[in-house]
């Protein structure tokens, strides 16, 4: 039922005391890029270039989300970009409409949002497969028109908290500890690891192993005691916390948003991109944020057209689907093993060769 | 809340929008039906179709025939070629990896055509569009009654060819198993290609009506589909008939809620809801749909 | 066996994909072929050009060296949307200058910039321009939220934008000038239009971007001035029933009603065509906004709509012979003969000869103060291309443009329906425009 086969990589459950000694040393490193990330990165990158990665930060995690979806339980949902829309106008409100703390407006955004995106996922109890896929597509495209209709808040009057002028609108404001962008990029980087290790949490302990059950087969699973429904609903209601938050961290990061930046074909992209940075995969949900949000600032900087990017994620589906079920994260080193065995190949047969004419 | 007498003529543009739906969504019902792929590209490869006849008739001074022609040939070719190259590797995987995979078609497509023809607006007006006559108080054009015409021809068509041809005995076949079909000695292949070769014209012929019911435009055409996805879905992605009456009563509920302008904003809603709605009804009882094609 | 398969997938993925983009590729070549020999109908000058041309920039045909004055834009570029015509044409004026002196020499290198609808794209994009490439100005910027995005940061790092808007804030903040005088006000125009035409009631049909509500302002306001009822809708675009959206409309204006258009050129030509082709043309009466001055809408509605239609022009037509608008034409001609003729073009090279009129005004070095101080202080700009006078100066707010035209579409060309008339002060941001005006000496009165 799902996309495609996951590589098998059972594990025992995650706690401190039973990592062996690769993952030890794994930890270490990650634990060292992400202080680079912290604390070198902001410095040396240009006012662009924070921008971008803050997005690439924000949009992994909705990457993440449906990456899990899809790799860890076999649900393929086109409505995740909607359900990031839902975040985002939540998020807004809630900052508008209260004094709370930033990351208090964080979790009952990600609340809110779950109890909403549940509801998206809700069909996904009689429905599986392609059907599921497209009654999300169905829902997102509604989302989408009533979005267009009610607008984002932008600290007007009422529920919708909407109002239209001409000399500009309040910002959603951002943290007090995170007002610059740097501090607000280091912010959501901070943000996004939490909740990447929610998502580890739950895919290393009882949740993984029962959707990893349903993922394999439902009846099996059902023989075996899992709890489907349960397990189905928590798997949409923990990816819709996720990109509730994310939607937290989007409305925050400019502080203003506008319907035309959630078009229902993003659902689409947003699915293209996180097959194409690989599902099985935590690193798959970066690979992919940076597919989604790095990749066109690049493209943009080289002077190409973008419409290059939407036939370049065509080929990626196609790619996926075909070769790669796992995504570039599994695809690019394997690929680049391979390259450099057949550099070095040549390299020697051009040694051996240039050793015989001396 | 207008009266009876302002509801009637858009009785008439619904049934005109209804088409628009019917079309692609039996479109993309003909071709699952036979081969089990739900093909999302079917609006990109008919914009395309219609992006080249534009470009002939206006760039390179073509008569407007063989620039339809070519639009029709566009679909046809593209859309075999698909299903020649990525139908067979595909074959036994499940339908949603069939139909996500036509979406990287879809954006390869719409990425070539946003790239060539960026930019300006672009319109091409078919013969029929000019002509007109009256039903009530409203003018239909020709192009709107080659629509529905079209998609209730294609229906009629597709029903009788599946039932009473030996080909459409073996494609329904093959829809339902491959392996077995294969083994029973149909030429899997040929018959896939075949109808892989008639729904892409199909939708080249329907991105030059479309071209004219919706407007010249490469992003509007490719994403109609997921307009047109809720007639298909409403009827399973399995029946022709139904989804074909399926596209008139969401064209209608969608035409008919445009005058009440305290919920005209809303009306795009229909067909999702309509489709949501119906899906749900269709799984009731706990049955469970699943992604196998039926 | 399994690697042999995969080898094979490979393969395929890349054969097709060569052979989509090879047909792209080929589909685009034979495009280009037909631009480059002979223009076809893009660049068709009507033989009336140049007979009396304005000069670009110092005009000595001598070229420019040295190290170029970095100009930024801004554009909104996705599918359906594409303003980035308008950076382009003033990069050819800028070409012209760069041509014929330069800047007292130096040359003028416009960045352009795009953004998709999108706040974080549009906010990195005003960064990257200023901090990263250190731009003097920014010039030739059009985008459908760029103004709400980034007015703040403009303020606080003292720029002062000359561009085209569609975002109120492009309207009402301190910082922006725009040629043009946006949607609000091009609405109001058409509907001054429509009440002259002496209807009953008066319907605002419109796209639905950010800011439809205050764009509805300027006409909901003079229609209760003056007393006829309203009704305003919004269509999220693209429009896929415009039949059920033309009935809508003539059924909500009813007999001896008004419509106003609000739409891109290709929805609001989805609108008319429905109408035209259900016969409604002359059930009530139609106006719409500037962005269907175009002779690609007049074209395309063949004959259908002459007369019938008052479209509210905040540019000058393309087709008069006059000084600004035959160098326009010259200019695109010889630097970007694939750029249609047509109001965004028109915004381009008015917004890149104002930017060079006030750079070549500098005295001393230029840099990012004495640029912005001279866009500042620009005023009084003469020009046929507008119905008064463009200028800055230090305001709350700028509409400098508060005076145009109406046409109407003839045998598939535009033409002039109204001479230059000013938009009312029922609307009260024309209104305080119109105070500061008078009180800075800015105010020219129609005709004069």
């Amino acid at each position: 039922m799902s996309v495609a086969e996951a590589p098998r990589r059972e594990r025992a459950a995650w706690s401190p005391a039973r990592l062996d000694r690769g993952e030890r040393i794994r930890a270490v490193i990650i634990v060292a890029l992400l202080l680079l990330v912290l604390f070198a990165l902001p410095a040396r990158m240009s006012a662009y270039w924070t921008n971008v990665a803050t997005q690439v930060a924000i949009f992994s995690v909705v990457s993440l989300g449906l990456g899990m979806l899809i790799g860890r339980v076999g649900l393929v949902s086109l409505g995740q970009y909607a359900v990031l829309a839902l975040g985002a106008w939540v998020g807004a409100r809630l900052c508008f409409a209260t004094g709370l703390p930033f990351p208090m407006v964080l979790l009952l955004t990600g609340l809110i949002t779950m109890v909403l995106g549940t509801l998206v996922g809700l069909p996904a109890l009689r429905l599986s497969g392609l059907y599921l896929a497209l009654i999300t597509l169905m829902l997102a495209a509604a989302i989408t028109v009533v979005l267009n209709a009610t607008n984002f808040p932008n600290g007007g009057k009422g529920f919708l908290g909407h109002v239209e002028n001409d000399f500009g609108n309040p910002e959603v404001r951002r943290p007090s500890i995170a007002e610059t962008d740097p501090a607000y990029f280091r912010y959501a980087v901070i943000v996004a690891v939490v909740l990447f290790l929610i998502a580890l949490l739950h895919v290393r302990g009882k949740p993984g192993r029962a959707w990893a059950a349903i993922r394999q087969s439902e009846p099996a699973a059902l023989a075996a005691g899992v709890n489907i429904t349960l397990y189905k609903l928590w798997a949409f209601a923990l990816a819709s916390f996720m990109t509730g938050v994310a939607g937290g961290v989007l409305a925050g990061d400019v502080g203003e948003l506008f319907v035309q930046q959630f078009p229902t074909s993003n659902n689409i992209v947003l699915l293209a991109v996180v097959l194409m940075g690989g599902v099985y995969s935590i690193w798959g949900a970066i690979v992919a944020g940076a597919l989604f949000k790095l990749l066109p600032a690049l493209l943009d900087n080289w002077g190409l057209p973008a419409d290059l990017l939407t036939i370049l994620f065509g080929v990626g589906i196609l790619q996926v689907l075909l070769t790669a079920p796992a995504g570039l994260v599994y695809q690019f080193p394997r690929d680049m093993k391979r390259l450099g065995g057949a550099l070095l190949g040549l390299a020697r047969r051009v040694g051996i060769a240039g050793g015989r004419a001396s | 809340m207008p009266s009876w007498q302002e509801f009637q003529p858009f009785i008439v543009t619904g049934l005109a929008l209804g088409g628009v739906y019917a079309l692609s969504g039996v479109g993309m019902v003909v071709l699952y039906r036979t081969t089990g792929v739900l093909n999302l590209a079917f609006g990109a490869v008919g914009a395309m179709g219609a992006l080249i006849a534009w470009q002939a008739i206006n760039e390179w001074g073509w008569a407007e025939e063989p620039a339809y022609l070519v639009c029709v040939l566009f679909g046809g070719v593209v859309t075999l070629l698909y299903g020649l190259i990525f139908g067979p590797p595909l074959a036994s995987r499940d339908p949603l990896v069939k139909a996500t995979a036509t979406l990287g078609l879809a954006l390869i497509l719409l990425g070539a055509m946003s790239w060539i023809w960026s930019d300006k607006a672009r319109s091409m007006i078919l013969p029929t569009s000019t002509e007109s006559f009256q039903v009530g108080d409203v003018l239909v054009n020709y192009t709107q009654v080659l629509g529905i015409v079209f998609g209730v021809v294609v229906t009629v068509g597709t029903v009788l060819f599946l039932r009473f041809t030996k080909l459409g005995t073996a494609m329904r076949g093959l829809a339902n198993d491959r392996e077995i079909t294969a083994t029973l000695g149909v030429p899997v292949r040929r018959v896939e290609a075949s109808a892989w070769l008639v729904s892409g014209l199909i939708s080249g012929v329907a991105g030059l009506l479309l071209s004219n019911l919706v407007g010249l435009d490469a992003a509007t055409l490719t994403f109609l589909v997921i307009s047109s996805l809720a007639a298909a879905l409403i009827a399973r992605l399995s029946s022709v008939v139904v989804t074909l009456l399926a596209g008139f009563v969401v064209g209608l509920a969608t035409a008919l809620a445009t005058p009440i302008l305290s919920i005209s904003e809303y009306r795009n809603m229909a067909p999702f809801v309509l489709a949501t709605l119906a899906l749900l009804w269709l799984s009731r009882k706990g049955h469970t749909i699943s992604g196998r094609a039926v | 066996m399994s690697i042999k398969l995969v080898l094979g997938h490979s393969r395929r993925i890349v054969a097709f994909a060569a052979l989509a983009v090879g047909l792209a590729l080929f589909v685009a070549a034979c495009g280009g072929d037909d631009n480059g020999g002979g223009g076809g109908k893009k660049s068709d000058f009507g033989g009336k050009t140049g007979k009396t041309a304005s000069k670009c920039g110092l005009g000595n045909g001598k070229p420019a060296s040295g190290a170029p004055i970095k100009l930024g834009a801004i554009n909104t570029k996705q599918p359906g949307t594409d303003f980035t015509e308008i950076a382009k044409t003033a990069e050819a004026y800028f070409k012209c200058v760069n041509d014929n002196g330069g800047i007292n020499g130096r040359p003028v290198e416009l960045i352009q910039e795009t953004e998709q609808t999108d706040p974080a794209q549009a906010a990195a994009a005003a960064k990257k321009l200023i901090e990263t490439e250190k731009v003097a100005g920014i010039v030739g910027s059009t985008s459908i939220i760029e103004c709400a995005v980034n007015h703040k940061y403009y303020e606080a790092n003292g720029y002062y934008v000359i561009g085209s808007g569609i975002a109120p804030e492009c309207y009402g903040t301190p910082n922006y000038s725009a040629v043009n005088m946006g949607p609000r006000h091009s609405v109001t125009g058409a509907t001054q239009y429509l009440i002259r035409e002496g209807v009953k009631k008066l319907v605002l049909l419109q796209s639905k971007v950010p800011g439809t509500e205050y764009i509805a302002g300027g006409f909901l306001a003079l229609a209760k001035q003056e007393g006829i009822p309203t009704e305003s809708l919004a269509e999220a675009p693209p429009i896929q029933d415009a039949n059920s959206v033309a009935l809508k409309v003539v059924q909500a204006a009813g007999d001896g009603g008004g419509v106003v258009l609000n739409f891109t050129p290709p929805e609001a030509l989805k609108v008319l065509q429905a109408a035209a082709q259900q016969g409604l043309q002359d059930r009530v009466k139609w106006a719409c906004s500037t962005p269907c001055n175009t002779d690609f809408l007049a074209d395309a509605l063949g004959t259908t709509f002459d007369d019938k239609l008052g479209v509210n022009a905040e540019l000058a037509l393309v087709s008069i012979d006059a000084p600004d608008t035959n160098l326009y034409k010259t200019i695109l001609k010889k630097y970007a003969p694939d750029i249609p003729l047509g109001s965004f073009s028109q915004f381009g090279f008015l917004e890149a000869r104002i930017a060079t009129d006030a750079m070549l005004g500098i005295k001393g070095e230029v840099n990012k103060d004495s640029v912005n101080e001279a866009f500042k202080n620009v005023k009084g700009f003469k020009t046929d291309m507008l119905c008064k006078p463009y200028y800055f100066g230090e305001a709350p707010l700028h509409i400098s443009n508060n005076t145009d035209w109406t046409v109407t579409p003839k045998t598939g060309t535009m033409v002039q329906k109204e001479d230059c008339f000013e938009i009312s002060e029922a609307d009260a941001p024309i209104k305080r425009v119109r105070d500061i005006e008078k009180k800075e000496g800015l105010y020219t009165p129609v005709g004069g």
